[in-house]
């Protein structure tokens, strides 16, 4: 196989691998244990080293996974104490690790091979490099079958456990009640992420996996709320971003890990602002459409609580109620195109519709019943939705 | 190691320096970081620095620390800017949000970094310190600097105190009060970026984030005042660096952001465990006490309960009829005794009055014991 093919097939199976423990880790709000995890399995590799003498050991990767899991218990047992809150928790805890694994490659860096740079960094472009050899046959790179063989054990995990994760995700106290560990289930994710997290920084590093965990499974968390979806949208995102960030790196002659990340961003920056519903751009509208409306249901009332011709003038708007000429026109065209008002010289009435809205609206705030507003949201947009 | 060195060694002097008042800053702006509930945010912000230092060389081509950090500050602020965006306009949440910005920043700044060394212009080198730091490039001038931008953002803390506690503890009633939150919001949003950039040349982009919260998760345990915590913090922070470098100086090899960290670290778990009011130490012994102290009341009323059924409330009973009762020991007799709560005679005890008095009132909510 030629290593361009080699390096998009790991970047495609550490993406997948990445993004399952993902969108379970954004929907529980730990996205940041990856991040955490990413940084403190240094000191792990660092010991591993230093006892096998041998970058390539599985030991290294052993080491590197229990270390991993030794934060996030670290991280339990200091939130335990109730002294600080998760985040502070995380933030002190993979610092200290991550600053005894620079401390350890300091003290032996004549005779240690490992840069902090590499950890943190990765390099796709080597991963072929080291390759696998069964009785001097060549099976191809070695991150690959590492990295396959865990995308394999997370699938099947997922799919042995997807109910109880998906009910301990969106109510543990249910599935707690109903009998699932949540610890287990807990400990499970993270040991999962964290041997993921391990198997990948290798090829790709920690920033990327820390990138491929969350933003797939981010970018599909704005564009639906079903689980299922979600997964296969992450993973989607995640595959995608991997052979478009090879290919840009290509072109750029730059870092992979360092594309895979750009094109990631770039797509959720697209979802951020054009996702139909939870984007910026259709939130903004909607907010303001609201904010056009609630001004609308004010003027409504006030005309309804005010007979005098000189209280409805349309200047009076103006003055009065101290709207900008833009906020004042738009609310008058609003009520025009609802028929909610008639305009006549300058003076404005409420038309029957308006006035049977005016008092239904009022009623509703007055009783605060939901009842009351469900006859009005066939005829005014405000509580669609 | 002498004492006398931190005086006369100029670099020595001045990374000590330069540690001190970085720690001191961020052990400030930290605390409102942690009270605000965002203590990743120093992580996810001095990542998301490094495209601004990439794309500031990209355009001057010159390596002038300070045209850097610029860049690195712009870049802080878009990330610290769009992270605000993405809590408030989706549904996602804050750590969903840190660790978007973090990874997906720090990667475009790889991207940026890796373009710029294949470009052929020999003056990149020494761009990735940023990413690890090292204190001893700091010279005099960024001392200065810091110390500069160090009193600015005390200056401001001050002027805007009464402002700023509020928006810390309610926002929504700073808000009915007619303070203009948003302003508010930006400026201590601005200054905590402003002190992850200033340390990112000195202990890199991966340790900021604990200079910033170690010290004040340290103070937060000692007080429950604000403006204490924010000085317990700056302390806490300056001594860290301090001690950090002067440990780091010691030995070989050792870097100095690593150690500062460490230090910090020692400071946090000493007050995790130590401090008087929160300290698991105090609170352990706090609840021995009081678990003592209902085995007494126990003891007690279950004394009370057998006395009760007689007309002389001081008359001796066998310590024997205790015996099915599980709070009997010698200890909890004697400690009952020094109560003047009940009198031991031989192996009988009888009740006195104050402690007949006691226990008739031990479960009567209105009279709580004293």
């Amino acid at each position: 196989m030629n290593p361009s093919i080699e390096i998009q097939l790991i970047a495609l199976v550490t993406a997948a691998a990445c993004a399952i423990p993902g969108v379970f880790l954004v929907l529980r709000k730990m996205a940041l244990i990856s991040d955490a995890i990413s940084h403190s399995i240094l000191p792990g590799i660092v010991i591993g080293f230093m006892i096998t003498q041998d970058l390539a050991s599985p030991w290294l990767i052993l080491l590197a996974a229990i270390s991993g899991i030794i934060t996030v218990v670290l991280v339990e047992m200091i939130q335990k104490t109730g002294l600080v809150k998760e985040d502070t928790a995380i933030g002190l805890v993979f610092p200290a690790l991550f600053s005894i694994g620079v401390i350890l490659i300091a003290q032996n860096a004549n005779d240690v091979h490992l840069d902090v740079d590499a950890v943190l960094l990765g390099e796709l472009a080597f991963a072929p490099f080291d390759r696998l050899f069964y009785e001097g046959t060549d099976l191809g790179p070695k991150a690959l079958w590492i990295i396959s063989g865990i995308l394999l054990l997370t699938i099947s995990l997922m799919l042995a456990f997807y109910k109880e994760l998906k009910l301990s995700t969106f109510d543990i106290g249910l599935s707690s009640a109903l009998g699932f560990s949540p610890v287990i289930l807990h400990y499970g994710l993270m040991s999962v992420a964290s041997v993921t997290t391990v198997a990948a920084f290798d090829a790709v590093g920690a920033i990327l996996v820390v990138a491929l965990m969350i933003t797939p499974a981010a970018t599909a968390y704005l564009l639906t709320t079903d689980l299922r979806k979600m997964i296969l949208l992450s993973l989607l995102f995640g595959m995608g971003s991997a052979i478009g960030g090879y290919w840009l790196a290509h072109w750029l002659d730059a870092s992979i890990s360092g594309s895979i990340t750009t094109v990631l961003g770039l797509l959720f920056l697209g979802v951020y602002l054009f996702a139909p519903s939870k984007g910026l751009i259709a939130v903004l509208l909607r907010q303001n459409r609201q904010r056009k409306e609630v001004s609308l249901l004010t003027f409504l009332l006030h005309l309804n609580n005010h007979d005098s011709k000189e209280e409805r003038h349309v200047a009076h708007l103006q003055e009065h109620i101290n709207w900008q000429k833009v906020r004042a026109k738009s609310v008058l065209d609003l009520a025009v195109q609802n028929n909610m008002i008639t305009i006549e010289n300058q003076v404005v009435s409420l038309t029957r519709k308006g006035l049977e809205f005016t008092e239904k609206a009022l009623e509703y705030i007055i009783t605060n019943k939901d009842e009351k507003i469900e006859a009005m949201k066939d005829d005014f947009f405000l509580f669609r939705g | 190691m002498d004492i006398t060195q931190y005086f006369t060694d100029y670099t020595l002097r001045t990374i000590t320096l330069g540690t001190a008042v970085l720690g001191a800053i961020c052990g400030m702006l930290g605390s409102f970081a942690v009270l605000r509930k965002e203590s990743l945010l120093g992580d996810a912000i001095s990542h998301a620095a490094l495209p601004g230092i990439a794309i500031a060389f990209l355009i001057t081509g010159a390596k002038d620390s300070n045209v850097l950090l610029l860049g690195a500050l712009v870049s802080g602020l878009i990330g610290i800017w769009w992270i605000r965006g993405i809590v408030s306009k989706t549904h996602l949440k804050t750590d969903t949000a840190l660790g978007l910005i973090l990874s997906l920043f720090f990667g475009f700044g790889m991207l940026l970094l890796t373009y710029i060394q294949k470009q052929p212009n020999a003056n990149q080198a020494g761009l990735d310190k940023y990413l690890f730091g090292q204190a001893a490039t700091l010279v005099e001038s960024d001392v200065i600097l810091m110390s500069v931008i160090t009193g600015i953002s005390f200056l401001v803390l001050l002027l805007f105190w009464k402002e700023f506690k509020l928006l810390l503890f309610d926002q929504d009633y700073a808000m009915t009060l007619g303070f203009n939150t948003k302003f508010i919001d930006g400026l201590i949003s601005f200054f905590i970026v402003v002190a992850i950039v200033i340390g990112l040349q000195t202990v890199g982009v991966v340790l900021m984030s604990a200079m910033l919260l170690a010290p004040a998760a340290a103070a937060r345990q000692w007080t429950n005042s604000l403006s204490v915590m924010v000085l317990l913090a700056a302390i806490f922070g300056m001594f860290s660096g301090v001690f950090g470098t002067a440990i780091s100086s010691s030995q070989p090899n050792l870097s100095t952001g690593p150690v500062i960290v460490l230090v910090a670290a020692v400071f946090v778990v000493f007050s995790f465990i130590f401090s008087p009011g929160r300290g698991i130490l105090f609170k352990q012994i706090r609840l021995l006490r009081n678990r003592r102290e209902l085995e007494l009341q126990k003891t007690l009323y279950f004394m009370y309960s057998i006395v009760r059924k007689h007309d002389d409330i001081s008359r001796p009973h066998a310590i024997r009829i205790l015996n099915n009762f599980q709070g009997f020991t010698k200890n909890t007799l004697s400690k009952l005794e020094q109560k003047h709560w009940i009198t031991v005679k031989g192996n009988t005890w009888s009740l006195t009055d104050s402690g007949f008095e006691t226990a008739s009132n031990l479960y009567n909510t209105n009279n709580p014991l004293v």
